[in-house]
């Protein structure tokens, strides 16, 4: 499902190039989850920016569900992110202008998804929102706001979900209720799950572990 | 329940755009943008809109100088089929006849007067003044003398020894007197004719038998109707005209008047111009502040699949439908602004302004075009290269939402929008150079002062090294946002300088103290006379100077031909003129070529006016011949002079040393000012001194200063909606930098800062931006104000030293202010909740 082999991310600097990410090889299955753990400043968001097809590779490639990303140019990348990819953030991302529903329908209707509001509105049931659908993420709580960012994620049923420090603005209860939530769906969609995350309770409940040092990635 | 994502077809993504273009409205951050463009497009096509009406307004009630919109002047009877097509052409119509002739009471009273004969409908523009005796109650009826009847100077009867109802002779005809003519609109056209004013029907020309082949007779056709109309009467007749034969009109017929008109429709003009470059302004700002705004927006379309071109077309599309309401939104404020101002100045204006033409409202259009494509569109367009990264990484840098080719371009579009609106290459080479001036000293400055605040910041308190600090974090942005504020401020202050220094012109031309008439063919030995009747009734009156008729014939020896003979409209040719001797250079004239004489000097030079030695085609160094009565004379030409023709003294084309013209028989004339009370002091002189010949200004200045007054008062007008302007796009300005400051205040609010240091800290920043607007905003108003007084307006060009504290106080005051009230919200609000907010 994914596959990595010898990438590198070089970064130009004052100083001269910085090299992020060391020459990474890696694979996860389809159906999987796995946990990318680190430090922060380690390269875990870029790798997860690569991977998600939103940044170029100075060297190496990335196959994701097949294809070569390094084949592909921008436009198409982001045609492969609305075919095949769910996000969920740190800091939610969602757009403070729409509505808790219209958050979800978003990526629906940018796939030109024509059914897109009952769609949305079954996701935001799953996840426990169902009263709170006409609401502006201003006037939802934190574990609310990422509650819609989880059901904005699986609701175009994507094959691969990201997911960047997904309980990193939560506090622990609401975080562990997200992360039950994140699991259950993403069972139920039968999606490859990649996290990114410092919480080690987090990256217990995947399948694979990595952990990131200094732009190096080694299996745990 | 299980459903299922069914896919639509692409137009369905088409769609996509509409929505999410009607979920970004209702964001409102649009809004801000339409506001922008509403507020751009309504004040060019309100500013325009009332310039036309305006000027309009103030071209007919010229008119009224003129007595018509338009006069056919000929030497020959006006051939009837241009009277015809003038009707045709659904003009108004009436003929005036003028000739000098003898008026006989009888045989021991007769006077040389200048006879004009009207028909119905005179005067077309403007009001004639008449009274039932002379000096008597002045009425303004409409009237004009019947056939059979004559209206006559009020000096006049004195001279003829007559009163109303009595008869007098003008050639065969025997005519009665019925009316003192008291003021004549188009009078100051003949101001030095022959003799008093007799008025007349030009029924009555005929029984006169005066009117022969080979008279010296001027025909006048007066027009009046619909501008365009005038103006293609204009074009049909001009072709046609002959020798003898010629057009005035409003602009060419009245310097003064004319004059006037030219300056304030300048300044209209610059008014709009300046319009257009704050609409400019304003539209940058608000589309910056929308772009950066948005980044994080397209990061997260991104992110979620949307590609480059589906974001393209969303803001392309977005900027289209608001374009297009903008334009219309802000044509109907436009229009509306304009209204409010023709209204709330209707009770003031003489003349109900015509209706504005289309022309206003294509500007607005093509102005709202080019401020979309040069100043909305690129920040908006390279929203499309945001990387969707920043949805990890907030810190990855933003696009330039400009670049220096679209400062380039806007610019050039802007300089072509102005000087289409203008229509004048100096008044945008005057405001683009104090443009240019604000823009390159600001950014030097910006750079320069804002780095060098932090090291002072560094040994000041707390305060202001957090807010020397913030200011040099936002460097560039800081950069920008100081020039919008100087260009604003500096169009500002522009305006209020050439407004108050073409009102203080134009009061000066017409001091309250002005001489307002004048007396003519006053023989030299009534001088003691004269002199001691001001002296005992206290009349304040100029220096005498005496008035020789006399022609130029030839200039080095090379005969000038005769008026008629001459070739072409400028061709040198044969001139006549009052002579006068001086001592002294005259006051108000000055030397352009050449020097004074000393007062005993008994050579043979001569002084000539300007546009007359221009007219003679003579310079410094020719020797001109003359003819006075029977004598010819050579002169030389020893200078050349510009005369102000604004003041109310008497003025000469040609002017000699004493010892020149001494010897030559002429009379003496002079100015004198009469309060309204004195006037009966009149018929007392012309008693005493039976001969002369007084004109009456009064009455003509009068009606010039109300016209001033009312170009005054709309120039005003017109700068307060400029302030307005201005004012809004510094809001824009403050507003387009709120976001990282409400963050930054919200922070320190959040880490302990007390609210003294946060406003403190805002006040500072703000103060210090604005002052530093104010001061190159100061410079590049001078510099305009140099290019538009000199080159422009034809004015004398002073440092105005208002400007110079008047620009950093009202920079620091107004931007400080409004900074400091727009960020508010940061002392009253729960910091976390700005901060989950911005």
């Amino acid at each position: 499902m994914i596959t990595v082999s010898q990438l590198l991310k070089t970064v130009p600097t004052a100083d001269g190039d910085l090299d992020i990410l060391r020459g990474i090889d890696l694979e996860i299955a389809a159906g999987t989850s796995a946990a990318i753990v680190g430090a922060s400043g380690s390269g875990k968001s870029t790798l997860l920016g690569l991977l998600a097809g939103m940044d170029v590779a100075t060297a190496g490639e990335i196959w994701l569900d097949g294809e070569r990303l390094s084949d592909l140019d921008e436009n198409q990348r982001a045609r492969l992110r609305a075919d095949k990819v769910g996000f969920v953030f740190q800091s939610f991302q969602l757009l403070p202008a729409l509505t808790a529903r219209e958050n979800v329908m978003l990526p629906l209707e940018l796939a030109g998804v024509t059914n897109a509001g009952q769609i949305a509105e079954r996701y935001l049931c799953d996840v426990g929102l169902e009263s709170r659908l006409e609401h502006y993420p201003t006037t939802l709580s934190g574990g609310e706001q990422q509650r819609v960012a989880i059901a904005r994620a699986f609701a175009r049923q994507p094959r691969i979900l990201f997911a960047d420090e997904p309980t990193g603005n939560l506090d622990t209860r609401t975080g562990e209720r997200v992360i039950e939530l994140l699991f259950e769906l993403n069972d139920r969609a039968d999606t490859t799950l990649v996290l990114v995350t410092h919480d080690e309770r987090l990256a217990q409940r995947c399948d694979k572990r990595f952990s990131m040092t200094a732009g190096e990635l080694q299996s745990l | 329940m299980s459903l299922t994502p069914t896919t639509g077809t692409a137009s369905s993504s088409g769609s996509l755009s509409w929505r999410l273009l009607a979920r970004e409205w209702r964001s409102g951050e649009l809004g801000i943008l339409l506001a922008a463009l509403v507020l751009a497009v309504s004040v060019v096509v309100g500013v325009s809109s009332f310039v036309d009406r305006l000027q309009s307004a103030l071209l007919s009630e010229s008119a009224r100088f003129l007595a018509a919109d338009m006069v056919v002047v000929s030497r020959t009877p006006i051939p009837e089929e241009w009277i015809d097509q003038a009707e045709q052409m659904t003009l108004q119509t009436s003929l005036g006849v003028g000739f000098p002739s003898m008026a006989v009471a009888d045989v021991d009273h007769m006077a040389l007067v200048s006879v004009k004969a009207v028909s119905a409908g005179y005067p077309l523009r403007g009001e004639l003044l008449w009274s039932d005796e002379a000096y008597g109650d002045i009425l303004r009826d409409g009237a004009i003398p019947e056939q059979g009847e004559v209206w006559l100077a009020p000096r006049l009867f004195a001279l003829l020894g007559l009163t109303t109802g009595d008869t007098l002779m003008v050639g065969e005809a025997s005519l009665t007197v019925t009316g003192a003519v008291r003021g004549e609109p188009d009078a100051t056209t003949a101001v030095f004719g022959f003799g008093p004013r007799l008025l007349m029907n030009t029924l009555d020309i005929p029984s006169t038998g005066v009117v022969q082949p080979g008279s010296r007779v001027g025909y006048r056709l007066l027009l009046s109707g619909n501008r365009d109309r005038v103006s293609e009467y204009e074009a049909w007749v001009s072709p046609l005209l002959g020798q003898g034969q010629r057009l005035d009109s409003v602009e060419g017929s009245q310097p003064r008047i004319g004059d006037t008109l030219d300056r304030a429709r300048g300044f209209l003009l610059l008014a709009g111009s300046l319009a257009v470059v704050l609409a400019a302004a304003a539209i940058t700002l608000a589309s910056r502040r929308f772009g950066e705004r948005h980044t994080q927006y397209v990061a997260i379309l991104k992110s979620l699949g949307a590609q480059s071109h589906d974001i393209s077309r969303l803001y392309a599309t977005s900027l289209g439908l608001m374009g297009a309401a903008g334009t219309a939104m802000g044509c109907l404020l436009g229009w509306i602004l304009q209204e409010a101002f023709i209204r709330l100045l209707g009770s003031l204006l003489p003349v109900t302004p015509g209706a504005a033409g289309v022309e206003p409202v294509l500007i607005g259009a093509v102005t709202a075009m080019v401020c979309i494509l040069f100043f909305a569109w690129p920040p908006l367009r390279r929203l499309g290269e945001a990387s969707p990264l920043r949805v990890l990484r907030a810190d990855i840098g933003m696009h330039e939402a400009q670049r220096p080719q679209d400062f380039l371009f806007g610019g050039l579009s802007i300089i072509g929008l102005m000087w289409w609106y203008s229509g004048s290459v100096a008044v945008t080479l005057a405001v683009v150079s104090g443009l240019a001036v604000v823009m390159g000293l600001g950014f030097l400055a910006a750079r320069g002062l804002l780095s060098g605040g932090r090291r002072v910041g560094g040994f000041a308190g707390s305060i202001w090294r957090v807010a020397l600090a913030g200011l040099q974090r936002r460097g560039r942005a800081n950069a920008l946002q100081m020039v919008i504020f100087a260009m604003a401020i500096m169009l500002m202050l522009l305006l209020s300088v050439v407004r108050s220094s073409l009102i203080g012109q134009w009061q000066a031309q017409l001091p309250a103290d002005a001489p307002n008439h004048f007396l003519l063919n006053l023989a030299p030995e009534e001088r003691p006379v004269l002199e001691q009747f001001f002296t005992q009734r206290g009349v304040a009156a100029e220096t005498l100077y005496p008035m020789t008729r006399g022609r130029i014939f030839s200039v080095n020896a090379e005969t000038l031909p005769e008026w008629e003979e001459a070739e072409g409209e400028d061709a040198p040719r044969q001139r006549e003129a009052n002579f006068t001797w001086s001592d002294e250079l005259p006051t108000g004239n000055m030397l352009v070529a050449g020097d004074w004489w000393e007062p005993e000097d008994t050579t043979s030079w001569v002084s000539l006016e300007e546009d007359f030695a221009a007219g003679i085609g003579a310079s410094v160094g020719d020797r001109l011949s003359m003819r006075i009565g029977a004598d010819t004379f050579d002169a030389e030409v020893r200078s050349i002079r510009k005369v102000d023709w604004q003041s109310m003294r008497p003025n000469f084309f040609v002017v000699f040393p004493r010892a020149v013209l001494e010897r030559y028989p002429g009379m003496y004339m002079t100015s004198f000012r009469l309060l309204p009370t004195q006037k009966p002091l009149l018929n007392e002189l012309v008693r005493e001194l039976p001969t002369v010949t007084v004109i009456e200004l009064d009455i003509v200045i009068k009606e010039m200063r109300s016209v001033v007054d009312q170009v005054a008062r709309a120039l005003e007008l017109v700068l307060a909606v400029i302030l307005v302007a201005g004012s809004l796009v510094l809001i824009s300005g403050v507003r387009s930098s709120l976001d990282a400051r409400l963050k930054e205040s919200a922070l320190m609010r959040a880490l302990g800062a007390r609210q003294r240091l946060v406003l403190g800290t805002l006040w500072i920043e703000f103060l210090v931006l604005g002052g530093l607007a104010g001061a190159l905003a100061s410079v590049g108003a001078e510099v305009a104000a140099w290019g538009l007084q000199t080159r422009v307006f034809d004015m004398n060009w002073a440092p105005t030293v208002t400007i110079w504290w008047l620009g950093p106080t009202v920079g620091a005051v107004i931007v400080g202010a409004l900074g400091v009230w727009s960020c508010r919200r940061v002392v009253r609000v729960p910091p976390i909740q700005l901060l989950r907010e911005v």
